[in-house]
């Protein structure tokens, strides 16, 4: 009986052969490559077919495939006006994904892909260089004026290089908040298994005292349902919310 | 058949449009709980410290490596520039959740008005 809380986030290869080799380096295909295959096959072949029908009056599948189109169009639009509905694709894909990752992880005996720092820092990272690159293609060498606020140049000298440091710390803190949050919520879900366990086998009045940490898992369970769709849509809108000042540089203001 | 009844048929129209503002209104998620802002702010702050810690360490570390020994000053240095960006962060995030709240309240309001 695993009875650590933390022995469900362990990375294993499924086969004992690396798949390729990339300079050197072994590759393996792991558990958490297969959820990803999952997560991403699921996805797709879920939102293709459920609007294949086409049917003016949606079947329950294709008006799940449409609202969670107009949720994402919707933010987007809010978070980063008109011209962020070119990034549509890109955001609709992101939180598809980290939706279904979060919504996989909660099935149990799976494996949460989202409480790996590597996934959700590299998906950081996917959208940081997106801004970037958007932003030095939209404003040419000017996107550098967003880390220059209105003020006096004596202050600038320290403004600049905390408004730098200050957008360094963006992937950071939407990778770790991601994760941080599946970890925890996956970690206490154990935590109380694990209470269940011993208290079931302690025998005699203890027995029936498991049902206490059983009722708890219940409503932590929903909870963290709530907090895979959240999780999900914060990455979602931060990413908006990021696109549209490398969009819009200090319109805003 | 008889004709409809004109009181039934504006109840009807009520009734549908209370359903479509509710499945509206169930479009946008509720803002952020308290536990949330708390995280939120959380992870701006020490991310931010992280990161300028960390630059500061490599500046240090690189001129180190060409023979200037400044450790840890640029360490010290770029440390209380992360808490300062950790800081405006906050307040950034702290904008951006306002907004959001005041949007929210600002629909709310139409809805009862309506």
């Amino acid at each position: 009986m695993a009875l650590n809380p933390m022995e469900q986030f362990t990375v294993r290869p499924l086969f004992a052969e690396p798949v390729l080799h990339i300079a050197g380096h072994p590759i393996y295909f792991t558990n958490q490559s297969l959820l990803m295959v999952i997560v991403a096959l699921a996805a797709s072949l879920f939102l293709t077919l459920a609007v294949k029908p086409g049917r003016l009056v949606p079947t329950r599948g294709q008006s799940m495939a449409e609202l969670s189109y107009e949720f994402v169009a919707n933010m987007i639009h809010s978070a980063s006006g008109e011209d962020g509905l070119k990034f549509f694709p890109f955001v609709f894909t992101l939180f598809i994904f980290v939706l279904c990752s979060n919504f996989f992880g909660m099935v149990p005996g799976s494996f949460t892909i989202t409480s790996q720092i590597a996934v959700t820092f590299s998906l950081a990272l996917l959208v940081i260089a997106l801004v970037i690159v958007t932003g030095f293609v939209k404003h040419g060498i000017g996107f550098l004026k967003l880390f220059v606020p209105h003020a006096p140049w004596y202050l600038l000298i320290l403004l600049v290089p905390i408004e730098v440091i200050s957008f360094l710390t963006r992937p950071i803190s939407l990778s770790v908040r991601l994760f941080a949050n599946m970890l925890a919520g996956h970690t206490m879900l154990a935590v109380f298994g694990g209470f269940v366990v011993s208290l079931g086998a302690a025998g005699g009045i203890f027995t029936g005292l498991a049902i206490a940490p059983m009722l708890l898992i219940i409503a932590i369970m929903l909870l963290e349902l709530l907090v895979a769709f959240l999780q999900a849509y914060v990455f979602a809108i931060l990413t908006c919310i990021y696109l549209n000042e490398a969009l819009h540089l200090h319109d805003h203001h | 058949m008889t004709a409809p009844d004109p009181d039934r048929l504006t109840e009807l129209g009520k009734r549908l449009d209370e359903l479509q503002t509710r499945r509206t209104a169930g479009h946008k998620p509720a803002p952020p709980s308290q536990s949330g802002i708390a995280f939120r702010f959380a992870t701006e702050m020490v991310a931010a410290l992280i990161v300028g810690g960390g630059l500061g360490w490599g500046i240090d570390w690189l001129f180190g490596h060409f023979g200037f020994h400044t450790r840890p000053a640029f360490l010290i240095l770029f440390f209380v520039l992360g808490a300062a960006a950790g800081i405006r962060n906050v307040t950034r995030a702290a904008a951006e959740i306002n907004a959001e709240m005041a949007r929210a309240q600002a629909e709310a309001r139409s809805d009862e008005e309506k």
